[in-house]
């Protein structure tokens, strides 16, 4: 079952073709990642799902809804759905941390008293490990903290599909690994779809149950994350390889060096 | 007491770093290398950069002048003045100002936009590290460049103010362009343009310090640049203004 | 929607139109989502404590410079009764109401642009759109509103202050009688001209708004882009505020 469908979408932007035919389609409940070289298209094929971009030709369908051609009053019953994790956070600098990871809630749960969504959001910081953090400002936070932030802020209305864009760009190793457990974390906790727009591998194979590769602006390899280590297509194993070290069977599996290389 | 000295502390440290920096520039113009083809550069692309924009506010406002003066003129059947206001508001006072104001707000944000990215980005660093003195090739002429549009772009925005009253009286209110013409220099003399000059090249100078001090200084990434630009515009207008009435005190301001 | 990039009149013609679709995209927002009155107050508050002071200085030099010119203007004509009636009629007519917008433009006017501008380059006018909360009603709204409030009572403001400095020059340098030019001063203003600066400022607001807030909307990334969003802002609306002013003039005081 699939809740997030691409059909056959073309992108371009001027004469750069940045998705060229794309189809996949994504499955409920399990994470999936997006990984490729930079500049494929990954964050733009993200920004369809949420239906901030239109494809040229094609269909992205989101439970159903066709959001590239949706009404706002329809794109925002989907959105309502789904959070977001943006790659600095996108926090509101007006707002304090706390009022940020409110912020859903203020606009979409009226029903829920003040103190229920104080409570909602001191528990969800929590979960992210930003306990006690909300009336801090968004400015005073590391880049590592403001994610945190972010996905406490993406999560707290308890979506059906989470995205994450880059969560591990700009960070440190050490912090990434902490993010990357953080995913892990929350796949556990909450169960729901998450689709993980990402170029770090390492990460990527550690939290996905599925994973696709964008290549020139098309699908270079899709299904779940052994099969996928194991493929014998060149430009996969090429791309892999970097970071891991792959089998050289198919069938067999992965095994992470102990140095990871950047 | 505390914060309030400590509030008069900080501005009179930052007057002083723009006094220690409008002496630095000073020295630099006064003395080789200048580098006349980037000034020449700044002066050109400054006053092509900001022409449309001096044109669109001097033409209308020297339209305004027609039509209020007429309206009042009219009463008094004093039609034949009107040329001679037209004239007198915008080249002494009019032209000079708004000219300045369109130049503070296009050329002197655009300096410091460019200057402050530069900053932001280590150009400027980076200029002074491969021993090249960034005050001189970045900054001075950049300064020089507004500083001396003004003048240029002073006397094409009095011709479109001119012009705009022209338009309104002959064209739209119908009055006969032979009388607008011969009256138009009635009041005038060269004196009020050469004022004008002076103004505006004291205008512009203001303008280019405050633009080149705010870029060159920007700190905090974007947001910094976006505060540079918006201080640049706004303090150099101020700047100017009470320039601007010092200088009218001292051309016109006779008392009887 | 993306922003086309072609040769200059294609570019202002395009340009035009966008600006034109912002604004019909945020008129249906409105409609549909309405304003967010708790932050209006805090905007009104922002654009005039921001324009405030500025705006004070200036109508001040502008009304002493109308004082000297008109001073040695008329004496030729001997004139020099109607100083104060120049300072008025100049001042609440067309000085006013444009200086007030100016100085809005200049301050308020930039800060929109930047602080969208900063917002669309960290991804929070996306985030916005994610969490489906419309990003036009909840930050355009509040602005424009806040503006329409705030400039006619800068223009008001702008009227006495120049008078005043007006004044002050007059009878201080120039040494004329302070009777006679309130005189003239006071002859020379009808109740209705005030109506007309305050139709002028919330019109001149109400541009300064939407297009401070287009260009920082649009902003294109980086730190240039926000500088670049700030200072077309700024020229851009005290062009077509001038403009404009013209042909409003011609309608309210054209016979």
């Amino acid at each position: 079952m699939s809740i997030i469908e691409l059909d056959a979408v073309h992108k371009r932007f001027g004469s750069l073709v940045v998705l060229d035919g794309v189809s996949l389609a994504i499955p409920e409940r399990e994470t999936t990642a997006i990984v490729g070289p930079s500049g494929t298209g990954k964050s733009v094929l993200l920004k369809h799902i949420v239906g901030l971009i239109s494809p040229d030709a094609g269909r992205v369908l989101c439970f159903g809804t066709d959001m590239g051609t949706a009404g706002e009053a329809a794109l925002y019953a989907v959105r309502r759905r789904m959070g977001m994790l943006f790659q600095d956070g996108a926090l509101f600098d007006s707002l304090t941390v706390g009022e940020n990871v409110a912020f859903p809630l203020d606009h979409h749960r009226p029903d829920l008293s003040p103190t229920a969504r104080r409570a909602i959001v001191e528990d969800t910081l929590a979960k992210v490990g930003m306990a006690g953090t909300a009336p801090r400002a968004p400015s005073s936070l590391s880049g590592g903290q403001r994610k945190r932030v972010g996905l406490a802020r993406a999560i707290v209305s308890r979506p059906e599909i989470v995205l994450f864009d880059e969560p591990n760009s700009g960070l440190d190793p050490l912090t990434s690994d902490a993010i990357d457990a953080l995913i892990l974390d929350m796949k556990r906790e909450l169960g729901v779809t998450f689709v993980v727009i990402t170029h770090d591998i390492v990460g990527a194979v550690r939290v996905a149950d599925h994973i696709a590769m964008l290549s020139g602006g098309r699908l270079a390899a899709w299904g779940r994350t052994a099969e996928v280590l194991s493929s014998p297509e060149p430009v996969v194993r090429a791309f892999f390889s970097r970071n891991l070290v792959l089998p050289d069977a198919p069938g067999g599996s992965a095994r992470l060096p102990i140095v990871r290389l950047v | 007491m505390g914060p309030i000295r400590r509030s008069l502390e900080t501005r009179l440290a930052a007057l002083g770093r723009v006094g220690a920096f409008a002496g630095a520039l000073a020295w630099r113009a006064c003395t080789p290398p200048l580098f006349g083809r980037a000034i020449l550069g700044h002066v050109w692309s400054t006053s092509t950069r900001c022409l449309p924009p001096v044109v669109a506010v001097t033409l209308p406002f020297g339209m305004v002048v027609s039509l209020q003066g007429l309206e009042i003129f009219r009463v008094f059947g004093a039609e034949r003045l009107l040329s001679s206001l037209v004239s007198v508001t915008v080249l002494r006072e009019l032209a000079p100002v708004m000219a300045s104001v369109l130049i503070a707000a296009q050329g002197g944000s655009s300096c410091a936009a460019e200057l402050g990215a530069m900053r932001i980005k280590e150009e400027l660093d980076a200029t002074a590290v491969m021993a090249v003195d960034p005050l001189r090739v970045h900054v001075l002429p950049r300064l020089l460049g507004l500083a001396l549009s003004c003048p240029l772009l002073y006397v094409a925005g009095s011709s479109a103010g001119l012009f705009g009253g022209w338009f309104t009286a002959v064209l739209v209110k119908n009055e006969p362009s032979g009388i607008f013409l011969q009256s138009l220099w009635a009041l005038t003399t060269p004196l009020d343009i050469w004022a004008g000059v002076v103004k505006t090249v004291v205008f512009g100078l203001c303008i280019g310090l405050v633009a080149s001090y705010h870029g060159t200084f920007a700190t905090g990434g974007a947001a910094g640049v976006g505060r540079a630009v918006n201080d640049t515009v706004v303090h150099s207008v101020l700047v100017f203004i009470s320039a601007n009435y010092l200088l009218t005190s001292a051309f016109f301001g006779a008392t009887t | 929607m993306s922003r086309p990039a072609e040769p200059l009149l294609l570019r202002t013609l395009g340009g035009v139109g966008h600006y034109a679709l912002f604004v019909a995209a945020f008129v249906r927002a409105v409609r549909r989502h309405g304003v967010p009155w708790g932050a209006v107050l805090g905007e009104s508050y922002r654009i005039g404590v921001l324009s405030l002071p500025v705006l004070l200085v200036i109508a001040g030099f502008v009304g002493t410079n109308l004082a000297l010119q008109g001073h040695a203007a008329f004496t030729p004509l001997g004139g020099q009764r109607l100083v104060g009636l120049f300072v008025s009629l100049a001042g609440v007519r067309e000085l006013a109401p444009i200086i007030a917008a100016s100085m809005v433009a200049a301050k308020a006017g930039t800060e929109m642009a930047s602080q969208l501008g900063v917002m669309r380059i960290r991804e929070q006018i996306d985030a916005l759109e994610v969490m489906a909360v419309n990003p036009l009603a909840f930050l355009v709204a509040p602005r424009l509103v806040g503006i329409l409030l705030v400039l006619p009572a800068l223009t008001v403001l702008s009227i006495f202050v120049m008078v005043a400095s007006g004044y002050a020059v007059a009878v201080h340098q120039l040494g004329l009688n302070g009777h006679v030019f309130l005189e003239f001063a006071t002859t020379g203003i009808r109740p209705v001209d005030f109506l007309y600066g305050q139709i002028k400022g919330m019109i001149f607001g109400a541009l300064i708004c939407t297009v401070s807030c287009w260009y920082g909307y649009f902003c294109e990334s980086g730190p240039e882009g926000v500088g670049r969003a700030t200072n077309r802002a700024v020229v851009t609306s005290a062009v077509l505020c001038v403009a404009l002013n013209y042909f409003l003039s011609e309608i309210m005081y054209g016979r």
